[in-house]
């Protein structure tokens, strides 16, 4: 073993003897080795940003709509089916209609756009918040449709100048009717990093009861068109969203099975990842391809090497070098330009990713994973030494006394 | 003293068939140790096609060799190497350096491929330098020296890893006289100290210098003589022989 060390000093100084040579053999490897790893760190960047945004939107979960012949009959739901759903189906922890509309809300510093959010017992979830102070309406507020409102953290410095917001009242202008609503808690999202949705812009939104808007005039409860359900996890989202179909066609006595439709986001998570995956794969494969292709050219080089170097060759033998060391001197050559490339290439690939990740329309970090890089580099070496046998042992099997003839 | 060499009935023939070259015909030879043999003979006469067979690079188309009492003919081809390291130095014509390598790293590589560890291995090559007279060269790669110096950086080699054996095929081949007589002084010394040594030449000034002295023609030994000319201290000898 200790052996082992000279051969790799061997290696080494030759790889020093012939630097152009190498650095372009190492090229192959660099090119392969970088692609590979640009492609699975924007690859798994764009997948993690993805599962992310889809994560906060599918808060939900499942969203349940009328479909084309609930709609033509005007047979949409109501708050009594809402109802329904949230206690009979086992696994419902929520529902919400998320209504939303525009209007405008009047504050200490001034007139702001607001987005009105109305919505059930799952909007939290929906809406993907978390609340840093007092609380969000609950079922109570949502039954009697309480003049009660949660605001954003950021948005509450914008219109108070202060998230010590608790208790006070906006003036909320919809549909020329002004209400007065109370703040009770101050909340803030799951994701800030969100790149779609967590643009900055002047408006104000607030989240209240969904009952709320019948205070402005909407009749609310009767026409749900659709509805977010939140579940608890324990089953199955196809066996809660089969559970919710059936109730709300027994409750409107419909025929057909596609009278309600649902909508999973799990499944579409799951059909983003697919596609990326396969996209990801396709792309792995020319980048492999481009490997193999340098693993030839390290095969290529390292039989030049080999023919150059007879006369060598034949020297060590006739000092007593076996045929292994022959073979492995040549084996750790190709393995160490394989290995140096791959390293360079692991570089080079985190560089272009981060530059393709930060470019404007992307914006998302790239996914490195510690095993990526150590599968890529310990890849390559495995290349250098696969292609680098052919050629070792034709160094190896040479006769002594062929070898020195040669010149 | 033990026999040391033994061969037998040894051919080599190239071009087996039509155009056959009979580089070895019928080769009988001893050699005990400690001897200090000259193989004398014209240009194409077989001597290095003998030393190959003596150094066990190559092996014989008929007949057979022991080293030792062990008949080599039937080793694999890592016996063989293991044989060429332990026993054998060699000093080839032509100094067969490494190009690339230091003259230290050079005359190492016997050494590594011994499994000597770096400590013992520099210091053995280092000793082997001084004895060339080369401890001012030992960074310099071969093209950076002149050819006298090339070729003690071969003796060097060759005796760095003290093997028993020295087979020295054209020692001083291009070497000025100067030359020539550092070199045999080195050889003669080696064999003074006990080694067995087999110098390979055209020149009958240098086969004057062993004590047994075998002719070589077309591949056949038609002399084997002991030298009776041989003095030990030869070449003060001849020094003072020119002075008086
Ligand atoms: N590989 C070979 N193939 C064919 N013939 C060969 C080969 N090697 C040597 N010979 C022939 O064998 C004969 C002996 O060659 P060898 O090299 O032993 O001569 P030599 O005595 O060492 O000559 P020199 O003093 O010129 O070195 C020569 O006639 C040569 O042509
Ligand atoms: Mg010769």
């Amino acid at each position: 073993m200790a052996q082992l060390l000279e051969y790799i000093k061997m290696a080494l100084a030759n790889i020093k003897a012939n630097k152009g040579r190498s650095i372009l053999t190492m090229l192959g490897i660099i090119i392969g080795i970088s692609s590979v790893i640009t492609i699975m760190a924007v690859g798994d960047g764009f997948e993690k940003e993805m599962n992310d945004q889809l994560n906060s939107m599918a808060g939900g979960q499942l969203y349940v709509y009328a479909g084309d012949e609930a709609s033509n009959n005007e047979d949409y739901m109501n708050n009594d089916d809402m109802d329904a759903v949230e206690s009979e189906i086992a696994g419902v922890t929520g529902t919400s209609p998320d209504y939303a509309d525009y209007g405008t809300v009047l504050t200490p510093k001034g007139s702001f756009d607001l987005v009105l959010r109305g919505g059930g017992t799952a909007q939290q979830e929906v809406s993907a918040l978390e609340m840093v102070g007092g609380r969000f309406y609950n079922q109570s507020d949502i039954s009697t449709g309480n003049r009660v409102c949660v605001i954003k953290k950021n948005d509450a410095i914008k219109a108070f100048g202060t998230d010590d917001v608790l208790g006070m009242n906006l003036e909320v202008t919809l549909y020329n009717i002004t209400i007065d609503l109370t703040i009770i808690g101050v909340s803030q999202d799951k994701n800030s990093d969100s790149m779609l949705f967590g643009y900055n812009t002047d408006r104000i939104s607030l989240e209240m009861p969904y009952t709320t808007f019948e205070s402005f005039g909407w009749e609310t409860t009767d026409s749900i068109y659709g509805f977010y359900i939140t579940t608890d996890g324990t089953l199955p989202s196809k066996e809660v969203a089969d559970n919710t179909l059936k109730l709300l066609r027994d409750r409107h006595h419909a025929q057909t099975e596609d009278y309600y439709l649902l909508q999973d986001f799990n499944d579409q998570l799951a059909t983003v990842n697919n596609t990326m995956g396969m996209i990801t794969g396709f792309i792995s494969l020319v980048a492999g391809i481009s490997l193999l292709v340098g693993g030839i050219g390290v095969m290529n080089i390292m039989l030049v090497s080999v023919t150059e170097r007879t006369r060598e060759i034949g020297i060590r033998k006739s000092l007593g070098a076996k045929t292994g060391s022959i073979m492995l001197q040549f084996l750790a050559e190709s393995a160490i330009i394989a290995c140096i490339g791959g390293l360079i290439g692991v570089a080079l690939g985190l560089l272009m990713a981060h530059g393709i990740c930060s470019l404007p329309m992307l914006g998302f970090a790239p996914g490195v994973k510690v095993s990526t890089i150590l599968l890529a580099t310990l890849f390559s070496s495995g290349i250098g030494i696969f292609f680098g046998i052919y050629p070792a042992r034709k160094a190896a099997k040479l006769s002594p006394i062929e070898a020195l003839r040669r010149n | 003293m033990e026999k040391l060499i033994e061969i037998r009935d040894m051919c080599k023939i190239y071009n087996p068939g039509e155009n056959e070259v009979r580089a070895l015909d019928h080769v009988n030879l001893d050699v005990y140790e400690g001897e200090l043999v000259a193989i004398i003979g014209h240009s194409g006469s077989g001597k290095s096609t003998l030393m190959n067979m003596l150094g066990c690079l190559d092996v014989p188309t008929i007949g057979q060799y022991c080293l030792h009492g062990m008949d080599v003919s039937s080793l694999s081809d890592n016996d063989l190497s293991e044989i060429r390291n332990l026993e054998i130095g060699f000093i080839f014509q032509g100094f067969n350096l490494i190009s690339n390598l230091t003259a230290m790293g050079n005359v190492e590589l016997p050494l590594i491929y011994r499994g000597v560890g770096k400590a013992e291995r520099t210091r053995l090559a280092y000793e082997a330098l001084c004895m060339v007279g080369l401890e001012k060269r030992l960074d310099h790669k071969p093209s950076e020296m002149s050819g006298g110096q090339q070729q003690r950086v071969a003796i060097a080699r060759a005796i760095a890893a003290r093997p028993p054996v020295i087979l020295a095929d054209e020692p001083t081949g291009n070497l000025d006289s100067s030359s020539t007589k550092e070199i045999m002084g080195i050889l003669r010394q080696l064999h003074s100290e006990g080694r067995t040594v087999i110098i390979i030449t055209h020149d009958d000034d240098i086969a004057e210098q062993a004590k047994r002295i075998i002719r070589i023609m077309d591949g056949k030994i038609v002399e084997d003589i002991i030298n009776e000319n041989y003095q030990e201290n030869y070449l003060e000898q001849k020094e003072s022989g020119k002075d008086a």
